[in-house]
């Protein structure tokens, strides 16, 4: 177990340094010049500007730094907002993002585990269809259609109740998490239900439920002690990328909702095309993906024993 | 039973014993036998139909111009009344009849080209403060408030700001000497506003003949919207329309090309092996590995928009150049796994030349696979596509998608829904089509299942 | 003759499926004495597996059901009942081994807690002492290195190994009975007789009573005390292990044998299939249910089911035309 952690740990920075490498040269290749714009009013400006950032100097040399200062944790200073480190930028911005991302994970899996394995109970019954309808409905309405959606019913819960009981937008308390988090976690908890069903119904008929049935136990006990741990491990497996595809959801759930979250951020800083805060993101969304995978199969592991011996 | 009824002389039977009673199917015979049983998967067969017919021939049958704007029909909603009375044309009012009753009331008939109230006098109130809403006032919300009556102007208002054919609750509330609302003294009144137009005005639009004798009072149509305009008052049909193009295009080419150089990409490293085949896995496994979104939009930032340009190529290369590898692993899977199978040995031992085993062995056990995910390819690159023009990183305006016709839509979202929601139904009712038909291919196509009915 | 132990009487099992009603067991009466081992032979689809595993409740309802017998434990019925005297019938009266082993646990579970499992649900052991139970139980099942075992997961054990595995678990309860579905089909050949003479061993030991389902004539030969021989949803045959061996009645039970290879002095022994296939369940036929392969069929096969006749031995009874007098003239 510890030398399978290790090779993982290996392979997820050998895997970070591809991503930093991609956007370091996707970013080289942009057209334009990242000093363009109105500051570099003056040659000698322009000059201590580049020599600032180091664009004076050779793209292999700019490249060997580049990589030098992620592994050393410094991402840069951004281009737009003068002297602001971007590692502050995402110290600042990322907590809220991980906050509303957490909480969306947590919805989801929660969420997709209880009605995955109701719809599995009820088979072909009413609370199946019922589930299924929605959960079809889920995986094919996009995730701004739902944020929208829910602004619009926080609007009409608070007109209608005459108070503020949940804010519309914004941020600061835990009512502000609710929900822009439930909003961004529904698509995945359809996609998880619907995988929890199928694992469920497998399981159903899998030998050992038999054995367990023939050993005596009754529905309750086979469920608790034999089904649901089985069915879902295949959940767990889905769960790295389902966390990548909560946090670059969260992109839009934090525009609609107002949230001062990184993604907001990076949308902003792509507009801006500020340079560094792109690069820099783009590196530590990466990072934080790639670890977190790693993390899922690590924590699959332990709930797996055919994974944990080997 | 009586012994006569029983014949126990040796039984007469016709030898073939063993007949074979189903007609032997083909693979594809039988996947499209059962795809036909599928009422969803036909069900969404015909909607993907429906939609592509929709967009190709849409635009020849609905010919308008997606980027005309109808200024006489902002933000309307479907189905709108859109008829309109010709009057004169404006002029400014002179307030010389005096107007009958009591209160705050119209002195015209309210129409879109102006809206004219007036009120009594009140002691010691030097100054009215108006307001105009769209619904009920409360206490506190009046709407928006129009302008500031001084005594000495008369007591009377003009609305002339962007009125709508529809109902406004306007109110007055009187200013005392020291400046402050007397809000327990204002007066609401409700106000119907008729859509109205002149001849002038009817003529340049194109609503009636140049010739057309046509008096005041009389009614004229206005440009019929099916499904409504947006806020700029482009009309939506027709937008939906070329947005579909864009949209669709986009999801059904990007996954075509993609799944296209997975495949080729995974058979060769399936069928050459070895170290060539370590070494291209590798590097699917770090394209894999970047985060989608984040490049995508990389990607459109490195291919930047020039002016005029609709931003659909540089999606679509970037959609290619990030999606290709989970076909390519999937390809390569099938293949190394196909090798393996029994089947394939015993077709080898026969003397199977390798041409015979790739067209009747291989081909067809990847080309449902294969199948399979493209069908389930098209719906996430529409979403991809929706997501990135929704928070502005997609196709550039003016040019329509579902994706960028939602971003616009949010911002009116509270006023005129439509504006959101029929973009949004269009995508969700693709997307589904598309998933419930790749479901039911997968069903169709998956050999474990073909002999179990 | 002492009252049997377990009475199986006119037993019908359906199941319903999209393509219509499946009749997989057509009115089965058999009966287990005490102590004895009861085979239960026929082809696969026959019914035999729906037939046992139908008594202890073990086949899905829906689309499964009972539409008629009884089944007596000890003279009291259990068809439909959970528990029979405070015992629950399955698991603590009766215990099952099925066929594939590798599958029939729980690949998440220890092997020790799935033989535990049972212990401290329904005997309300602790769990320290129902895992040295558990590990008692390996050992009884000639387990080896047994304290070390139990802590281990199913994917670190042969076939074999588990098939001992399902044993232990079945005993654990010490139930009066234990069914044995095609226990030894998907084991090696060497390891099925090691598997087999382990189950005689523990069933001489507890004084258990065996029914045992397979197709393997070699088994039944080995291990069975009365054989049952069912074709299409039906009993054609039952008697000692020795009627059904040497004074068949039954044309398909002589079919089985000379299907069978035999370990005797033939030069040039040839194996004989069963032409044909059995008889669509869905439309079983009215008459015989073997009279579309049967070699000495005769008219009257076709419409009229044969009745149940003893053949001279007291429990050597056969449902076929062959054996009325009518037929005898013809010959």
């Amino acid at each position: 177990m510890w030398r399978y952690t290790f090779k993982r740990l290996i392979q997820g920075i050998v895997t970070v340094w591809f991503i930093a490498t991609a956007t370091f040269f996707v970013m080289h290749f942009v057209p334009g010049d990242p000093l363009s714009d109105a500051r570099a009013t003056s040659e000698q400006i322009r000059k201590n500007l580049e020599a600032r950032y180091g664009l004076d100097k050779p793209l292999a040399e700019q490249y060997y730094i580049y990589l030098k200062n992620i592994a050393s944790g410094d991402l840069g200073i951004s281009f737009t907002q003068q002297n602001r480190e971007v590692n502050d930028i995402i110290r600042e911005h990322f907590p809220v993002s991980a906050a509303l991302g957490v909480l969306a994970v947590v919805f989801a899996a929660l969420g997709g585990i209880l009605w995955g394995a109701l719809t599995a109970l009820f088979r072909n019954r009413m609370p199946d269809i019922v589930i299924m309808f929605f959960v079809v409905l889920g995986v094919s309405v996009p995730s701004f259609v739902f944020a929208a959606l829910g602004q619009l019913s926080l609007v009409t819960l608070n007109d209608w109740l005459g108070t503020s009981i949940l804010p519309v937008a914004g941020w600061g308390s835990v009512q502000h998490l609710l929900v822009p988090s439930l909003v961004l976690g529904l698509g995945t908890m359809a996609f998880l239900t619907r995988l929890m069903r199928s694992s469920m119904l497998e399981v159903t008929g899998a030998d050992y439920v038999r054995t367990a049935r023939a050993k005596g136990l009754n529905a309750t006990q086979i469920f608790i002690r034999h089904q649901l741990r089985n069915a879902i491990l295949p959940v767990v497996t889905v769960l790295g990328p389902a966390i990548a595809t909560i946090t670059t959801g969260g992109f839009v759930v934090e525009i609609v909702f107002a949230i001062p979250g990184l993604g907001r951020f990076f949308v902003q800083s792509v507009q801006q095309l500020d340079y560094t805060v792109i690069m820099g993101t783009t590196v530590f969304y990466g990072g934080f993906l790639v670890f977190m995978v790693i993390a899922v199969d690590l924590v699959y592991g332990l709930i797996d024993p055919r994974v944990r011996v080997r | 039973m009586s012994a006569a009824e029983l014949d126990f002389s040796p039984a007469e039977r016709s030898t073939e014993a063993a007949r074979i009673v189903r007609p032997s199917l083909s693979y594809w015979q039988d996947a499209w036998r059962r795809l036909r049983q599928n009422p969803r998967t036909m069900t969404s067969l015909v909607i993907v139909i429906g939609l592509l017919a929709f967009t190709l021939a849409g635009p020849w049958i609905w010919r308008v111009d997606p980027a005309n704007q109808d200024l006489d029909q902002l933000s309307i909603p479907p189905g709108a009344p859109r008829s309109a009375f010709i009057v004169e044309p404006y002029r400014a009012w002179t307030r010389s009849a005096p107007v009958p009753g009591a209160g705050l009331r119209l002195a015209e008939e309210a129409s879109t080209q102006r809206v004219r109230l007036v009120w009594d006098t009140r002691e010691d109130s030097p100054a009215f403060e108006v307001f105009r809403d769209n619904y009920p006032p409360t206490a506190t919300a009046l709407g928006i408030p129009l302008g500031e009556v001084l005594l000495s102007d008369g007591l009377a208002f003009e609305d002339r700001l962007a009125l709508e054919p529809t109902t406004y609750y306007y109110s007055i509330v009187p200013v005392d000497a020291d400046n402050h609302l007397l809000m327990n003294a204002r007066e609401t009144i409700k106000v119907d506003v008729k859509r109205v137009i002149t001849l002038e005005g009817a003529r340049q639009r194109g609503l009636i003949a140049e010739d057309a004798r046509m008096q005041v009072g009389d009614q004229v149509r206005l440009a019929l919207h099916p499904l409504g305009t947006d806020y700029l008052g482009r009309d939506m049909l027709a937008r939906l329309m070329h947005g579909a193009r864009v949209s669709l295009f986009i999801g059904i080419v990007a996954p075509l090309l993609y799944v296209l150089l997975g495949v080729a990409y995974g058979s060769i490293a399936g069928f050459v092996g070895g170290a060539t085949d370590q070494l291209l896995m590798r590097f699917a496994d770090f394209v894999v590995a970047l985060p989608f979104l984040l490049f995508m939009i990389l990607f459109k930032v490195l291919f930047g928009i020039g002016p005029g340009e609709s931003g659909i190529v540089p999606m679509l290369v970037a959609l290619v150049i990030l999606g290709w590898p989970a076909t390519a692993r999937l390809v390569r899977g099938q293949i190394l796994q196909i090798r393996e199978e029994s089947y394939v040995s015993a077709a080898r031992l026969m003397g199977s030349p390798t041409g015979y085993l790739i067209a009747r062995h291989m081909i067809p056990n990847t080309l449902g696979v294969i199948l399979v995910t493209l069908t389930f390819a098209i719906p996430s690159a529409i979403f991809t596509e929706a997501f990135l023009s929704f928070i502005g990183m997609g196709v550039a305006p003016p040019t329509p998608s579902w994706g960028s016709m939602s971003n616009e839509g949010i911002k009116t979202m509270l006023v005129s829904p439509h504006e959101l929601i029929l973009p949004a139904i269009f995508i969700s009712v693709t997307v589904l089509a598309f998933n419930l038909l790749g479901d039911g291919l997968r069903d169709a196509l998956d050999a474990r299942m073909r002999s179990v009915e | 003759m002492t009252r049997p132990l377990l009475e199986v009487e006119d037993l019908a099992v359906e199941f319903d499926t999209h393509g219509g009603t499946v009749k997989a067991v057509r009115g089965v009466s058999f009966s287990l004495q005490e102590g004895q081992t009861l085979a239960v032979v026929g082809e696969s689809g026959c019914g035999k597996s729906v037939c046992v595993q139908s008594l202890v409740g073990l086949i899905p309802m829906p689309p499964g059901r009972i539409t008629k017998g009884s089944a007596r434990l000890h003279g009291e019925e259990i068809l439909g009942y959970e528990t029979l005297g405070g015992k629950r019938v399955r698991g603590q009266m009766i215990g099952m081994i099925f066929q594939d082993p590798m599958t029939s646990l729980n690949p998440t579970m220890r092997i020790g807690d799935q033989i535990a499992e049972p212990l401290c649900l329904h005997r309300g052991m602790r769990r320290r002492d129902a895992r040295k139970r558990a590990i008692e139980l390996l050992e009884l099942s000639q387990v080896a290195e047994a304290t070390k075992r139990a802590r281990q997961y199913p994917f670190e054990f042969s076939g074999g190994m588990l098939q001992r595995v399902m044993i232990a678990c079945a005993l654990a309860c010490e139930p009066r009975i234990l069914i044995a579905d095609e226990p030894t089909t998907a084991l090696d050949v060497t390891i099925q007789a090691q598997i087999l003479s382990l189950m005689r061993d523990l069933q001489q030991e507890r004084r258990m009573s065996l029914i045992l389902i397979t197709h393997d004539l070699g088994v039944v030969a080995q291990m069975a005390d009365e054989v049952v021989v069912m074709y299409a949803g039906k009993v054609v045959e039952t008697g000692s292990s020795d009627d059904i061996f040497y004074s068949s009645g039954h044309p398909y039970t002589q079919g089985l044998k000379s299907a069978m290879p035999q370990n005797q002095d033939r030069r040039a022994q040839r194996l004989e299939p069963i032409a044909g296939s059995p008889p669509d369940l869905f439309d079983p036929p009215q008459g015989c249910g073997y009279f579309d392969r049967c070699p000495q069929a005769m008219r009257v096969c076709e419409q009229h089911h044969p009745p149940d006749v003893a053949l001279g031995k007291p429990l050597h009874r056969c449902a076929c035309w062959l054996h009325d007098e009518r037929a005898s003239d013809d010959d």
